[in-house]
């Protein structure tokens, strides 16, 4: 045990250095993919299409995003899909009954709080493990969004609302900017705050962290609260997009938010995360999806595409980080 | 080379193979070729040559990240080698599975218990070697098998109990008899006495030699030289990776097998300043809680108190109950003469109390996360300025424990499961001196910790103490709390039964003491 050895070389697997190789490896095969199809097909690389694929992809990458925190403190959120449809309704019912846009917009997002501190009140007071107690709100949250709408949609009449998700900035569909002003502060509250290495101190071991003097029981309401109401937030795009609130709408979109977030080098044992990650494991699932509508793949195999995609990446990541046995 | 046919074969036969045709004492039983072991560009072992004499102990010692631990899961299969060759019984194998390993007669006692906490005592005892009849497992008779191999071991456990409920010490007894069980005719022990207490060390010793007489070939490691003079017949040394020597046991002595691993001497291992005692820092009155009963003592600043016992004791217990992890049931607490209320971990930080815990993999460190995370763990909030952490002083404080405890580790940013045990725990100690405090809880400071690093470690007290902090040391190794504490107060059975000044009683007495004849 020499001073020498401190400052040697390459050491086994330093972190920073592979999530970053493997982020620019996620990177190259969304850039791979979309040249395959813009030589493929002529529609891919139209303005419309483009569009069409940035909005596909965002509402998915904001809840992978919300979701990776959860994940990360060794936890899941199976509730996400519901929240989005649950919350459509809310802001829905809430415009119908006259209340006022920035108001409807502030409750919605208070009842995304809401649902989180509820799964974190199960977990930490309760002791339920987060796959139930999240499994049990998204098969109620539909039954609640339903019972509200009668078993029906309730319409979206305002205007300024429904043209949000229509609109564009800069060129760039409004809902991808949505992307980036959700990303940047999860990106600096993952990688940059305290709070973000507390999520991952929890994951990894919650006693050390413990003991080491972190809030274990703040740590997960914060990540549960977060993914929850990213969840809300996308049930205003949602509502937004189409203009009505349904409860069934975003059927399985919580296991489309897992996916891209395990695509994005999440591991499900918690610890291991980031924030471009998810981002571009959203953008690469939605690239395939409307690739394959392009190509006129059946839909059936585009979730069989999705489903073999999802082991062969998750695979080659736990080769590199298992590294030489 | 003889490739898989050869590995049925010999499981076909089972164990009795081996015992059938035993090496004759004395002879080579197993021998290292050139056995060497990179991880990544870290070559952990250096290509070494080492033979195994049937029916010896051969004990094995060197610093922390030396390559023992990486040996013996070489010899194990649990990891595979780069390059060289295993000899067993004269014949190339492969050792390249634990099964094979097993098959041959080859068990380890490895370093951390690998075993499952949620089953009971006699299921991990014959875990993969289950009894059935029908197939299906007869668990009542697992349970009276492994309870008799138990008390035929003089091991005082419930095979019924759940593994988790037992201390680390015990677990590590019943991962002992699990491979004593199993026919063994090679027997490697990774530091078996780190957790275990004099008198169940002597338990173990005497389970060694009862092996030895049986033919059993012992491969033992340790940082403690006493052990290593009391059992072995033979040593080797590694350091840095290198096998630098191997010595029979009556031709060497402490000092010589100390320069051969650190390439250099040390005058004094428990390194002793006499500060004048200051302030009460803290003082507890009749406190209980769970596993601990009306324990009253006070710290004051410049002086070490150490805390003996049995494992089981209840010194770990305090230590939690004062740090607030486990809420007390009675007493008072004095903080600086001012009564307090610790409700949980964070108001202790705050007053200014510091905890490493005893067991580094449950409770000190988060092993897949970075070395310079844990070290900062605690202190965060100190190194956040607004809504952001300041990298630079994040890496700096880092980096200063790594240099400061000699951790040795390329990068701050190496996992700290990648990390040799001794390393791991300069890595909870680190994250405690970053934080500083008043008060130091230490509980069990030098598991795992080489000869070296011990004496370091211990200036490091003396520093803590010259700056006004006051010490509680909890140890099961006698001799450290004994040379170490200003006062030392003994507990048996979750109470403190017993006070002595520096050096005021003798060894036995305090050991009598502990054990309660
Ligand atoms: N999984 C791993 N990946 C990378 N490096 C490793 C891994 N395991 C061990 N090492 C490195 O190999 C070297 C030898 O480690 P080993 O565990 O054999 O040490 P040891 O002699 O048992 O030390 P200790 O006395 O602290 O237990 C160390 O430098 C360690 O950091
Ligand atoms: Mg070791």
């Amino acid at each position: 045990m020499s001073a020498e050895t401190v400052d040697s070389g390459a050491g086994p697997a330093p972190r920073k250095g592979v999530s970053i190789l493997f982020g620019l490896t996620l990177l190259g095969l969304l850039l791979f993919l979309w040249l395959l199809l813009g030589l493929a097909t002529n529609s891919f690389w139209t303005p419309n299409n483009i569009s069409n694929l940035l909005r596909q992809g965002a509402m998915t990458a904001i809840l992978a995003v919300g979701q990776t925190f959860v994940i990360i403190t060794a936890g899941i959120d199976l509730s996400v899909g519901a929240v989005v449809g649950f919350t459509s309704v809310i802001v829905a019912w809430l415009l119908a009954a006259g209340v006022p846009l920035w108001i409807a917009i502030i409750l919605t997002l208070a009842f995304g709080v809401l649902i989180g501190a509820f799964h974190a009140f199960g977990i930490v007071r309760m002791g339920l493990p987060p796959f139930i107690i999240t499994l049990a709100t998204l098969t109620s949250l539909r039954g609640i969004g339903l019972l509200i709408t009668n078993g029906s949609t309730i319409s979206i009449t305002n205007e300024a609302f429904t043209n949000f998700s229509r609109a564009d900035f800069l060129g760039v569909p409004s809902l991808f900017w949505m992307v980036i002003v959700v990303a940047i502060p999860a990106y600096v509250f993952l990688h940059l705050s305290r709070f973000g290495r507390y999520l991952f101190a929890v994951g990894s071991n919650s006693e050390a962290a413990r003991l080491s003097g972190v809030n274990v029981h703040r740590t997960i309401y914060l990540a549960y609260i977060l993914s929850s109401t990213c969840a809300a937030f996308v049930g205003l795009l949602l509502a937004s997009r189409i203009g009505i609130g349904n409860a069934t709408q975003a059927e399985g979109w919580e296991l489309q938010a897992i996916a891209s977030s395990v695509i994005g080098g999440t591991s499900l044992f918690g610890a291991v995360g980031s924030v471009h990650g998810p981002l571009l494991g959203a953008f690469i699932l939605a690239t395939i999806n409307n690739g394959a509508n392009l190509l006129n793949v059946n839909s059936f195999w585009q979730r069989i595409i999705t489903g073999v995609l999802i082991i062969v990446i998750v695979y080659f990541d736990q080769l590199r980080r298992r590294g030489a046995r | 080379m003889p490739g898989l046919d050869e590995v049925s074969d010999i499981k076909s036969d089972g164990l009795k193979t081996a015992a059938r045709h035993p090496v004759p004492k004395g002879e080579p039983i197993l021998e290292m070729r050139a056995l060497q072991k990179k991880y990544g560009a870290v070559e952990a072992l250096k290509p070494a040559s080492i033979t195994f004499l049937s029916g010896e102990i051969h004990a094995i010692v060197g610093e922390n990240g030396a390559g023992k631990s990486t040996l013996i899961k070489l010899l194990t299969g649990v990891i595979r080698r780069t390059s060289g060759e295993v000899y067993w019984c004269g014949k190339p194998v492969q050792l390249d599975n634990p099964h094979e390993a097993i098959a041959r007669g080859i068990n380890a006692v490895h370093q951390e218990v690998v075993l499952c906490p949620h089953l009971s005592v006699a299921a991990n005892m014959f875990l993969g070697d289950e009894m059935k009849s029908a197939g299906l497992m007869r668990k009542r008779a697992m349970t009276e098998a492994a309870q008799s191999v138990l008390d035929d071991l003089g091991f005082n456990l419930p095979a019924a109990a759940t593994l988790g409920s037992l201390t680390i010490g015990q677990q590590q007894l019943v991962a002992t008899a699990r491979a004593a069980m199993r026919g063994t005719q090679f027997l490697i022990f990774d530091e078996p006495t780190a957790y275990l207490t004099r008198q169940e060390s002597a338990q173990l010793f005497r389970l060694i030699r009862r092996l030895q007489g049986e033919g059993v070939t012992i491969v033992y490691i340790s940082h403690r030289m006493e052990e290593v003079f009391e059992l072995a017949d033979r040593v080797s040394v590694l350091r840095d990776g290198t096998h630098v020597g191997t010595r029979r046991i009556g031709e060497t002595n402490d000092a010589e097998l100390i320069t051969l691993m650190i390439n250099r001497t040390i005058e004094q291992i428990y390194h002793k300043e006499h500060f004048p005692a200051g302030e009460v820092i803290v003082e507890t009155r009749g406190l209980s809680g769970p596993g601990f009963e009306d324990v009253s003592l006070t710290v004051r600043a410049g002086e070490i108190v150490g805390l003996y016992g049995l494992i089981g004791a209840g010194r770990s217990e305090f230590a939690l109950g004062l740090y607030g992890r486990h809420a007390s049931t009675a007493g008072e607490v004095y903080w600086q003469g001012r009564k307090v209320k610790i409700a949980n971990e964070r108001t202790a930080m705050d007053l200014g109390i510091a905890l490493a815990p005893e067991s580094r993999r449950d409770q000190g460190l988060c092993l897949n996360l970075p070395i310079g995370l844990n070290i900062n763990l605690p202190v965060f909030s100190r190194l956040t300025r607004g809504l952001t952490i300041n990298r630079q002083k994040e890496i700096e404080n880092a980096d200063r424990q790594i240099r400061d405890l000699k951790i040795k580790t390329p990068s701050r940013r190496v996992l700290a499961s990648a990390m040799s045990g001794g390393n791991q725990q300069k890595i909870v100690i680190g994250k405690w001196l970053s934080h500083g405090a008043k008060l130091f809880i230490f509980d069990e400071p030098t598991v795992g910790v080489d000869v070296g690093t011990k004496a370091e470690i211990y200036r490091l007290f003396a520093r803590l103490l010259e700056n006004g902090a006051g010490i509680i040391l909890i140890s099961s190794y006698l001799p450290e709390v004994y040379e170490l504490s200003d006062r030392l107060h003994v507990f048996r059975r979750g109470r403190l039964v017993a006070s002595h000044d520096y050096r005021a009683a003798s060894h036995e007495e305090v050991l009598t003491q502990a054990i309660g004849v």
